[in-house]
């Protein structure tokens, strides 16, 4: 089971030998990206389908849990993990020169440090990828070298130090509470060390350090103009995956370690702030970038709610609302890489690509919720949820969700209407409508796939659920990673 | 000594001392590179509650020794993650200052506002919009006349 680790370990090989083989060989430099991270993709489909049983535990140089630090693997972390080596893939960073070599190092560093945030099950080894992919990142914003580029990634640089100090202050409370660091020893101490004002406070720490690559309400500051700045293709790995895996960590904390009542408060009130404070700024952006990316802020703001409640069909529907905005946002963004800029010139481009102006509008009827397309289904599970439940904040949730829903109707339909508009306007640069054929390509993916999700929702629905009730069994979790007996481990 | 007050309770207020000093300067700090000097200052204190996390008082550093009475030893594992969090925080400072100097080369100067101003304006010309009003900027009329310029400089408003 060792070649888990492989799908870490290769990308982060083949990040630093990138460069050097691309010196000797520009034919084998160009395909040795694409060849790992479809081995990584080969890799975990097969574990998918394969007999092994789910969830398992890899004990890293041969030391067991806990004292080692140790690579959980259930359908959850799976799911993501796959996700994370075929969106490296398809948001790969393709082309020739000098300029795209350094761009693709940095891609497999971020694909390697992504992974980590998806497997590894010890909390500051989890620190140490989250830095990694943050670092990665910084370089990929900086790679398109524009001079707003490098001010957005500075802000993002200063936030996301501010989140990682406070990270590491929340790990240290945690440590000095209770001397491990590993998830699994973690939920066993939980219940009488860190049930408490102090195990809160790291909890808070942690939520708002992380919280920073998930979008989460105070600290999300840099989205707009990242986005904006970023090529689409990062952009759409960023909004679509990265947020989701820091999302994926809350999660872990929260159904492992922080199982309190005023844990998942925090979330719930911080993801309503999210979602108004996100869908009213995209409403009144102007350019279709930073109106994605204020969107992202929204969606992410309903995911939060969605983490918020309590038994599994709220996993299950934060699972379905997750997986729905990773296709839907990654791709938007593609369809932004020639759309991206005023939302004016939009008018009357159906006309010009039919099929972008399709695939914009199938995604927004499923990004609002319309009945046969998958959003309906998984929006159709967060309002029954909410509605079930008898405190009143979750009400106020229902709410704001609603009313969300609504605005977000208003702004991407206002969009279809531009598209599909005959009237045209005469300071309009065509040059900028022109949607690059690989863009239109991978938004097509992302189209199909939509439509064969509509298709299959029944067994897609029956998966994540036993995906979410596997997520959510603490005891599986400490019995994989520390078994009771000696002997069972892998 | 004040009763009451030990070591360790100094050393515990310093660290968070240190990530509150940080953060402030981070949030009030109107130059860029100061803002980069804080956010050292702010990690240079989580380390130090990342020590103290694992230290122990009355032990001795975790070497292990041939000998027989094997005194208490401190633990090392917070010691080794602080290595990795310096070995972060310092790259991370590094990449921080080689965006500020292009940053400086494109923009000319590192105040906040100002290359937030840039920054928007670039983003707004790019995407081919127009960008009415600084962000920053009041909606409505001034109540008052604006202030003459060394007034307002001496009033301290970074504006």
């Amino acid at each position: 089971m060792n070649n888990l680790v492989l799908t870490i370990a290769l990308p982060l090989l083949g990040a630093f030998l990138l460069p050097v083989v691309m010196r000797l060989s520009q034919a084998l430099g160009l395909w040795l990206g694409p060849i790992i991270l479809g081995y990584g993709c080969w890799l975990l489909g097969n574990l998918w389908f394969s007999d092994i049983s789910l969830p398992l535990s890899v004990a890293i140089g041969g030391f067991d849990a806990p004292y080692g630090i140790n690579l959980y693997l259930d359908s959850l972390a799976l799911l993501f993990a796959f996700a994370v080596q075929l969106l490296g893939l398809i948001c790969w960073p393709y082309g020739l020169n000098q300029d795209t070599a350094r761009r693709q190092a940095l891609m497999l560093l971020l694909v390697a440090a992504s992974t980590g945030l998806a497997l590894s099950g010890d909390l500051f080894n989890l620190y140490v990828f989250y830095e990694l992919a943050a670092v990665a990142t910084f370089g990929l914003v900086v790679a398109s070298s524009t001079s707003a580029a490098y001010a957005a990634t500075f802000r993002y640089l200063i936030l996301s130090g501010i989140g990682s100090v406070l990270t590491l202050l929340g790990i240290a409370l945690i440590y000095s509470q209770t001397g491990t660091l590993n998830l699994a020893h973690l939920a066993q101490l939980a219940p009488e060390l860190l049930n408490n004002r102090l195990g809160l406070t790291a909890y808070l720490l942690i939520l708002i350090g992380i919280g920073v690559k998930a979008e989460l309400f105070p600290v999300n500051a840099w989205v707009p103009e990242i986005y904006a700045t970023a090529s689409s293709r990062l952009s759409g790995f960023l909004a679509g995956l990265l947020s989701k895996l820091a999302l994926l960590i809350i999660l872990r904390l929260l159904v492992l370690i922080f199982d309190q009542p005023e844990a998942v408060q925090i979330v719930l009130i911080l993801g309503i702030l999210g979602v108004i404070s996100g869908e009213f700024a995209a409403w009144r952006a102007k350019d279709m970038r930073r109106m994605l990316g204020f969107s992202s802020i929204g969606q992410l703001g309903i995911i939060f709610i969605a983490l918020s409640l309590p038994d599994e069909r709220g996993l299950l529907a934060l699972l379905a609302l997750s997986l729905h905005h990773l296709v839907i946002k990654t791709g938007l963004f593609m369809l932004a890489d020639g759309w991206g800029g005023s939302l004016e010139r939009l008018t009357g481009a159906a006309k010009r690509s039919p099929v972008g102006a399709a695939l914009f509008t199938l995604f927004a009827l499923s990004l609002v919720g319309v009945p046969p397309l998958p959003g309906f289904w998984a929006k159709f599970t967060l309002i029954t949820e909410l509605a079930a439940q008898s405190e009143p904040l979750y009400l106020i949730g229902l709410l704001v969700f609603l009313l969300a829903t609504v605005i977000e109707t208003s702004y991407l339909f206002r969009i279809v209407v531009k598209l599909y508009s005959s009237a045209e306007t005469t300071s309009e640069q065509p040059e900028h409508q022109q949607l690059p054929g690989l863009s239109l390509a991978t938004a097509s993916l992302f189209g199909i796939a939509l439509l064969t999700a509509t298709v299959l929702i029944a067994p897609i629905g029956d998966g994540l659920q036993a995906v979410a009730a596997e997520a959510k069994n603490t005891e599986l979790y400490i019995q994989t990673v520390i078994p009771a007996t000696p002997g069972g481990q892998l | 000594m004040i009763p009451g007050v030990t070591l360790e309770l100094i050393l515990y207020v310093t660290a968070l001392g240190l990530v509150i000093i940080g953060l402030a300067g981070v949030v009030l700090s109107s130059h860029l590179f100061r803002m980069v000097l804080a956010l050292v200052i702010a990690e240079a204190g989580a380390n130090l509650m990342l020590v103290l996390s694992g230290y122990r008082w009355d032990a001795v550093a975790p070497i292990l020794m041939q000998r027989t009475d094997q005194p208490a030893m401190v633990d090392p594992v917070p010691q080794a993650m602080v290595l990795t969090a310096i070995v972060i925080g310092v790259g991370i400072q590094a990449l921080a200052v080689s965006i500020l100097i292009r940053i400086r080369q494109r923009y000319g100067n590192l105040k906040r506002r100002e290359v937030a101003e840039k920054m928007d304006a670039e983003i707004a010309a790019s995407a081919g919009i127009r960008r009415d009003i600084s962000q920053d900027a009041p909606l409505g009329e001034r109540p008052l006349s604006p202030l003459p310029a060394h007034t307002a400089e001496s009033r301290g408003g970074d504006a």
